[in-house]
């Protein structure tokens, strides 16, 4: 059990480079901290601004501006149902507005039409032609904008349906899955950065499995008669259990500070582990094409930021399916494991999914990681531990 | 019947084969010490279009200690490399006498760079690079800590390799290099880089090592390899130049040992009757004003003649002075003064 001997040293290494061991798993409750400092201590506000154009109309003698009970319905609704931080000024005209659109002092702007009484008053003689009109200005590539937008076009909506008669056409009922309903933009970032904290693992994996070739002990190693997958299975286990306690303790940091999650913690760590086994054995590539530890650090980064911004890790990410597999789809960050480990970990963790919605990820992360550790087995076996 | 007799024969054949087994692996010291423990055949290694290794041929018997001597870029480390098996020949072979042991086993191998974890102490390196060669925990630590006494680092069991001294890692180097009981260790410049002290301790070491052990080790320090080598083997451009013991190396070639002659008493006419006789002996003489310089192979056995020449001349000798011929000299001799790389 060679093997054995390898974890042992492995371990003792690992342990008395006590900086390096603490770094890495600080790196993913550190995150966590971050995160949630940006997320919690800087709400969003969303801005509306109104310009009421409407001149509007006399019935019996008294004069009624629809605009203006718009306005009134706007502000009323924002301070009765809606939750989201909205604000809703007046602004006296459409180039006061869009002035104050470009210097970002707002994130929305409605302008009501100066007919938009008149038109409301024909439909309601039943002149089914008749549109009152309303324009949005924003800028189009801001969510503040789009999310403005969609909240201030709902509530036009309902005034439409106060002000006419009929009964909807459509009602629509909104159920949230999981802990959706409840949970926060924190809670949406939490899966994601429990694996940032295992893509971490890339370096400290990466530079074990050189360090005994930058100290030229592959050489005893060589040697000896160990075999390449005691060397590479012994390493591995390691840092598999270095990965298991950064995870755990970036969950723990998380919880600390208001995570919310369903689902199982056990499965949550079987997918960790998985993770991090498909993480280290992407690292035996990284050390087979290098010699060194600043090789590790010069050729590591360029993976490493291909699995922390493009797999969702980072920050949320949609790509488009190239094929599907059972039904499930394929992209082309399908490629980098994390992205299927933060697709099972929201499954599990946020939509209260159970094992069997996440098989086709467990699989594609198995599949990954054997395709990643036979590469960089070969690759490192032929590079140096080949022995005439 | 005729089953149990093929039986009984089946038995004995393999009893007998058995025991010639243990009979060759307990072969006696003396008669061991003829055996060839190593065979080199028209090795060869090209890197490219260079050839480090050029067709060396030469064996090396069970309990020697095998010096290669040369200077850098001779081919000696990529010599080694390939014994140990961390290269490939281009050509030619490499045969063993394994000794029942597996290949692995059979070498222990201290590169010239000390090669430990920095992180464990010398006990947990000694022990783990033990255990990875097959030996159960509890006894390699029994030898471990053996070796380690052995070679002054007793007090040193506990500490980090990272935390001692460049001779201290030397010597931990080299009980890494033996810690799986080798039959055959490889030293590649064995004292580079120590100080006197240590150096008398890892060359005694390394002598008594070799007394039931196969040593090989690369030097380009001519006295260590004078000292320690039973056989030298110079070589230079991946050749091998020459090989004997350092004694007959030193009287076959070279440019030869230095007589000087302290004269009490001299005139330029002595001293040019001296210089003409002198001559016909075809030695290599410097005549000073006070002395007589005279360098020729093997020139102890010269000596009787030209005593009898001076006082013939008329020379009064005070004192003889005699410097004898150098491995340092041989080595000169063969692969002359250009610098290499």
């Amino acid at each position: 059990m060679k093997i054995i001997n390898i974890i042992t040293k492995s371990l003792r290494e690992q342990m008395r480079s006590f900086w390096v061991l603490i770094l890495s798993l600080s790196m993913g409750p550190f995150f966590i901290f971050v995160y949630f400092l940006i997320l919690e201590t800087s709400k969003p506000q969303y801005t509306v601004l109104v310009a009421n154009n409407d001149k509007g109309v006399m019935i019996n003698g008294q004069h009624i501006n629809q605009g203006n009970h718009l306005l009134a319905y706007l502000k009323r609704s924002k301070a009765d149902t809606i939750t989201i931080p909205f604000t809703v000024d007046e602004v006296t005209d459409k180039i006061t507005g869009i002035e104050r659109l470009k210097n970002k002092k707002a994130d929305a702007l409605i302008v009501i039409d100066n007919s938009f009484s008149q038109t409301i008053e024909n439909r309601k003689a039943n002149d089914s032609t008749a549109a009152a009109k309303v324009e949005f200005i924003g800028d189009l590539t801001n969510t503040n904008y789009l999310i403005s937008a969609i909240w201030a076009n709902e509530l036009l909506n309902e005034y439409a349906l106060q002000t006419n008669p009929k009964k909807r056409i459509i009602d629509v009922k909104e159920t949230a899955l999981g802990i959706s309903a409840t949970i926060t933009g924190f809670d949406m970032i939490v899966p994601g950065i429990l694996i940032v904290s295992l893509i971490m693992l890339m370096f400290t994996a990466s530079i074990a499995f050189v360090s005994e070739i930058e100290n030229k002990t592959i050489i005893r190693l060589k040697l000896s008669k160990l075999t390449a997958f005691e060397f590479l299975g012994g390493i591995s286990t390691v840092q598999l259990i270095v990965g298991i306690i950064s995870v755990l303790l970036t969950l723990l940091t998380a919880i600390l500070l208001g995570f919310h999650y369903t689902g199982s913690i056990l499965i949550m760590i079987i997918i960790a582990s998985l993770t991090s086994l498909s993480i280290i054995s992407f690292s035996l590539i990284i050390a087979a094409v290098t010699k060194s530890t600043n090789e590790v650090l010069v050729v590591g980064n360029f993976p490493m930021f291909l699995f922390m911004f493009f797999t969702g890790a980072a920050f949320p990410l949609n790509s488009e399916t190239l094929f599907t597999v059972a039904g499930y789809p394929i992209n082309i960050q399908g490629l980098m494991t994390p992205t299927h480990a933060i697709s099972a970990l929201n499954k599990t963790l946020i939509m209260n999914m159970d094992v069997s919605s996440i098989i086709p990820e467990i699989v594609s992360i198995i599949i990954l990681t054997v395709l990643y550790f036979l590469t960089g087995g070969i690759i490192f076996k032929q590079r140096h531990l080949k022995l005439t | 019947m005729i089953q149990k007799v093929c039986f009984a024969i089946l038995v004995f054949v393999i009893f007998n084969s058995h025991n010639n087994l243990i009979w060759y692996n307990h072969f006696p010291t003396k008669l061991a010490q003829l055996e060839t423990m190593i065979k080199i055949e028209g090795l060869k290694k090209r890197f490219g279009e260079f050839t480090a290794v050029d067709g060396l041929n030469f064996e090396i018997s069970r309990n020697e200690i095998f010096a290669l001597l040369g200077p850098n870029g001779a081919g000696k480390t990529t010599t080694i490399n390939m014994i140990c098996g961390l290269l490939p020949p281009s050509e030619g072979k490499i045969t063993f006498d394994h000794l029942g042991k597996d290949r692995k086993s059979l070498i222990g191998y201290c590169p010239q760079e000390n090669i430990f974890y920095p992180k464990l102490t010398c006990l947990e390196q000694l022990i783990f690079i033990g255990q990875i060669y097959g030996h159960s925990s509890k006894s390699i630590k029994n030898r471990a800590i053996e070796l380690l006494g052995l070679l002054g680092l007793e007090d040193k069991t506990r500490v980090r390799a990272c935390n001692l001294s460049g001779g201290m890692k030397r010597r931990l180097n080299i009980c890494l290099a033996l810690i799986h009981d080798p039959e055959i260790l490889i030293l590649d410049e064995p004292e580079a880089g120590l100080d006197p002290q240590t150096r008398i301790l890892v060359r005694d070491f390394i002598k008594t090592f070799g007394k039931e052990k196969t040593i090989i080790l690369t030097t380009h320090n001519m006295d260590e390899a004078d000292r320690l080598a039973d056989r030298v083997a110079i070589i230079d451009h991946g050749k091998l130049l020459l090989l004997d013991t350092p004694q007959n190396l030193k009287r076959t070639v070279g440019e030869g040992d230095i007589l000087e002659l302290v004269l009490e008493q001299s005139n330029e006419k002595t001293m040019n009757r001296f210089a003409e006789n002198i001559a016909m002996l075809s030695m290599n003489v410097k005549i000073n004003a006070e002395s007589v310089l005279i360098k020729h192979l093997n020139i102890i056995e010269q000596l009787p003649a030209i005593k009898h020449l001076a006082e013939n001349s008329g020379l009064i000798i005070s004192e003889i002075k005699l410097r004898e011929n150098t491995l340092e000299d041989v080595f000169i001799h063969l692969t002359g003064r250009t610098l290499r790389q």
